[in-house]
């Protein structure tokens, strides 16, 4: 998996490209533990180009999210594909990290899924 | 015409004089005496142990008790000459990096061609000068030294790879017998209920698995069903995937739940397995089927795979968008009833069954998954789920999964079936 970073109004966005599974989650623990360190106060995961999340993947940005909130961090999921989508419903991880359909929407926390 | 020296006095060393190099051996093998000698002077002279020997035969038998660190041997001898005693050198496995420098009278190119490829490494002409000489020797020495390095960094891999290979022995045995384990906490196929037929497929992908099923009595009217997963892989996710048998075993729910309603069971088992520090949590559908009635109760925490199959009816998923175990100690879950009326079937399965890709990257999916199992309704539990193996198997072109891949089975027999069992 491929993770660049860049900045977009006042989050920072990680742009994930690849898959976000079991044999990845160094990588991404990795970006996210670099995003913390720094004065931000809004993370953006932009899983446009996130073809497949295992459970791995799930649990990480579950347990990224309890720590980042510790840490007085927003976290936010833009437009995740259909089947990340599907995954992310069944396990209602809205209800934990709000999902939008732009980065647009997580700035402004507007349009987010139902938790 | 040199004078052979008897065995005994060959390898003769001499006291060191020059810088220390008196742990430095180098064998001189050469049938003239003068000449010989003269060299041993030099040698000894700049701080070496010099062994000499009277001809091939005589200079081989002292390499293979002294180990020099280098060999300088002249071209012509009598017995066995210097390009043979080379040949013998590299053809025997103990010797063959010795480092060895030919003597010869004359410097022939067609001369030091033969010379190397009969297994010389360098030349050294009679005639020459003292500097030469020492350029040589130490040329050849820094060759040993790291011949002699690359050797023992050789030996030492070859140590550290037979200690590996033991420990992987270890390991593997381990595995195996852990493996059997887990597998012995799996039901036994058959028919756990009157009037129900079960059956499953389940193949780890790494020998243990992180997924595990269970059907068994809860109590006299129920029977419990459920479908675990414990994220990540390897023995880490199969300890806990073990763990949560132990908690979901009829005697422990009656005694830490209560009883066996879904609902109970998950809100206590989301209490007591809290997500790791490494994010590791389980996703678990559990299902409760009222013998009497055949009345379903399920809740789904964060798994997706179990659905119901009833004759004339469409398939119905059992999942519900709720939060694995682990992620909020505060969760709430709510249940699903379904009636099962005979011939239905309730199907049970791990992601790890339909999670699979295509070579170009396409998720096989639930709904492939559900288009094999309907296409063969009128065919046995078993042929089912090899049928949505095979499939599953053959959009991913592997023979194996790469997730654990289990798939469970259950029938209520039709009314007739049950008759003819009886009979």
């Amino acid at each position: 998996m491929k993770i660049t970073q860049r900045e977009y109004k006042q989050a920072i966005v990680l742009d994930l490209i690849g898959d976000l599974t079991y044999d990845n989650r160094g990588t991404f623990k990795e970006a996210v533990e670099r995003v913390k360190a720094s004065a931000c106060r809004h993370l953006i995961i932009n899983m446009e180009k996130v073809q497949f999340l295992d459970s791995s993947g799930l649990g990480l940005m579950a347990l990224m999210s309890q720590n980042l909130k510790l840490n007085h961090i927003r976290l936010s999921v833009v437009n995740p594909q259909s089947y990340v989508r599907e995954i992310m419903n069944l396990a209602n991880i809205a209800k934990l990290v709000p999902i939008y359909n732009s980065e647009d929407d997580a700035v402004s926390d507007r349009g987010r899924a139902a938790a | 015409m040199a004078i052979p020296l008897p065995p005994s006095q060959a390898g003769v060393s001499s006291s060191a004089s020059g810088p220390s190099r008196s742990g430095t051996s180098i064998l001189l093998i050469d049938d003239e005496p003068v000449a010989r000698r003269s060299l041993a002077g030099r040698l000894t002279k700049m701080g070496y142990r010099v062994l000499e020997a009277v001809d091939g035969v005589d200079g081989l038998a002292a390499i293979r008790r002294e180990h020099p660190d280098l060999i300088i041997v002249d071209w012509m001898m009598p017995q066995m000459d210097g390009p043979t005693l080379c040949e013998r050198l590299r053809s025997d496995p103990e010797l063959a990096t010795s480092q060895v420098i030919m003597m010869t009278s004359h410097d022939q190119p067609e001369q030091i061609a033969e010379g190397l490829a009969r297994g010389a490494d360098d030349f050294l002409s009679k005639a020459a000068s003292k500097q030469e000489i020492v350029a040589r020797v130490q040329a050849g020495l820094r060759t040993h030294a790291l011949v002699r390095q690359l050797e023992r960094t050789r030996d030492d891999l070859d140590c550290s790879n037979r200690a590996l290979v033991g420990k992987q022995r270890v390991l593997d045995e381990d595995l195996a017998s852990s493996a059997r384990f887990v597998h012995s906490l799996l039901p036994e196929p058959g028919a756990p209920a009157p009037g129900a037929s079960m059956a499953w497929r389940y193949l780890p992908s790494l020998t243990l698995g992180g997924d595990l099923f269970g059907v068994a009595k809860w109590g006299e009217e129920h029977l419990g069903l459920y479908m675990l997963d414990a994220s990540g892989h390897g023995v880490s996710a199969a300890l806990r995937a073990a763990a949560m048998v132990t908690f979901l075993h009829p005697d422990n729910l009656a005694r830490v739940v209560g009883g066996h309603d879904p609902v109970a069971i998950v809100t206590e088992a989301n209490r007591r397995f809290p997500m790791t520090a490494d994010g590791d949590y389980f996703t678990l559908w559990v299902g409760a089927l009222h013998l009497p009635t055949w009345r379903l109760r399920s809740v789904s925490a964060g798994h997706g795979g179990a659905f119901l199959s009833v004759p004339g009816r469409p398939t119905t998923w059992l999942s519900q968008s709720n939060l694995p175990l682990g992620f909020d100690p505060e969760a709430g879950y709510v249940a699903l009833e379904q009636d099962m009326p005979p011939g239905a079937r309730i199907y049970l399965l791990s992601d790890g069954v339909y999670e699979t890709m295509s070579p170009d990257r396409e998720l096989w999916g639930r709904e492939r998954l559900q288009q094999v199992v309907e296409a063969r309704a009128g065919e046995s539990i078993e042929q089912v789920i090899d049928a949505c193996f095979e499939a599953s198997r053959a959009w991913q072109r592997a023979d194996h999964f790469t997730d654990d891949a289990a798939m469970v089975g259950l029938e209520r027999n039709r009314e007739a079936s049950i008759v003819k069992r009886e009979q």
